[in-house]
């Protein structure tokens, strides 16, 4: 069995899979691409909204979510930070 | 009087150069493990690596004051018959050499005491307890240099070990970087015991020693590339 993921790797989850779609996401897709629960997925979208790191957009009668600028540098921080956190085995 | 300096004439200023190159690579990562703390709060092993890098630096730091002297002037009386005469001597103080040994020392083994505890947990007691043993033995072995060396030597194999063990679970080059890094920085100190033996000891000692930094640099630089490649994955 894995273990539980953490907060910050479930926050690098969610912008690694926005960015991976090309910097916007149905919320659904997101949803299961990141494994989150509607809830959870909710409550980690409105902190990252109101942290300016991700943003919904209205297309089409349909809903997005787009990763912003300090949203992609957030995750490249993120991601040095769990690569530094690897190496010094913390 | 005590020989506390070990270092050969030629080889004066060089040593600093190698200190403030340890300091700048010590708060290099001391800088990114507080900047990553910010973002996780949660893992306080951030701080603590944040802490015991910092305290090497400033270790380094003070290591670095013993290289200067302060010099001030006294004024003293001298009776020559019926003639007094009063005149000033420069004279110089060596109380910058012995705190900075002193601190040096003491902030050396309680930064690489806080890095071993990131990875053999300890609790209050005994990191108040340490601390304590730490700052005894260092005040008590100004006539015994090697003690200190030995000590540092002890805590660094135990890093080094720890750096073993993570390398053998993520096999990257990062990992294996730090490991040579610290193997290099371990080495330095076992050559550091015997510098009272020959000055020239004391050099190569000095040169491994930089070495092990430019290592754990390049460990650093390897460890934000890493992370940055990942993203155009």
């Amino acid at each position: 069995m894995g273990r539980r993921r953490e907060r910050s790797d479930i926050i690098l989850d969610i912008l690694s899979v926005i960015q991976s779609k090309g910097g916007k996401i149905k919320p659904t897709h997101l949803m299961y691409k990141a494994n989150l629960s509607h809830n959870q997925m909710r409550a980690y979208l409105s902190e990252l909204i109101q942290k300016g790191l991700v943003e919904t957009l209205q297309e089409e009668n349909h809903e997005y979510i787009t990763i912003t600028q300090p949203g992609l540098k957030f995750l490249m921080q993120m991601r040095q930070m769990k690569e530094f956190e690897k190496t010094f085995g913390l | 009087m005590l020989q506390l300096v070990y270092s050969p004439r030629w080889f004066y200023g060089k040593d600093i150069v190698i200190d403030i190159v340890s300091i700048v690579v010590l708060l290099c990562v001391a800088w990114f493990s507080l900047k990553y703390y910010r973002i996780n709060k949660r893992n306080k092993n951030y701080l603590l690596l944040c802490f015991g890098f910092g305290l090497m630096a400033l270790g380094f730091l003070f290591k670095i004051i013993t290289n200067f002297t302060i010099y001030y002037y006294v004024l003293e009386t001298r009776h020559l018959g019926f003639i007094t005469l009063t005149y000033s001597v420069l004279r110089a103080s060596n109380i910058l050499f012995f705190v900075g040994f002193l601190m040096y020392r003491i902030l050396m083994l309680i930064g690489l005491y806080i890095l071993y505890s990131i990875y053999i947990k300890q609790s209050r007691i005994s990191v108040a307890i340490m601390v304590y043993l730490i700052t005894v033995l260092t005040y008590f072995s100004r006539n015994a240099y090697y003690v200190f060396h030995i000590t540092s030597l002890m805590l660094l194999c135990a890093i080094t070990w720890q750096y073993y063990v993570n390398f053998t679970k993520t096999r990257n080059l990062a990992t294996k970087t730090l490991l040579f890094s610290f193997t290099i920085i371990t080495l330095s100190q076992l050559l550091f015991v015997f510098v009272g033996l020959s000055q020239t000891l004391y050099v190569v000692a000095e040169l491994i020693q930089l070495l092990g930094y430019l290592g754990l640099f390049l460990t650093l630089m390897r460890t934000l590339k890493d992370g940055k490649k990942k993203r155009k994955e």
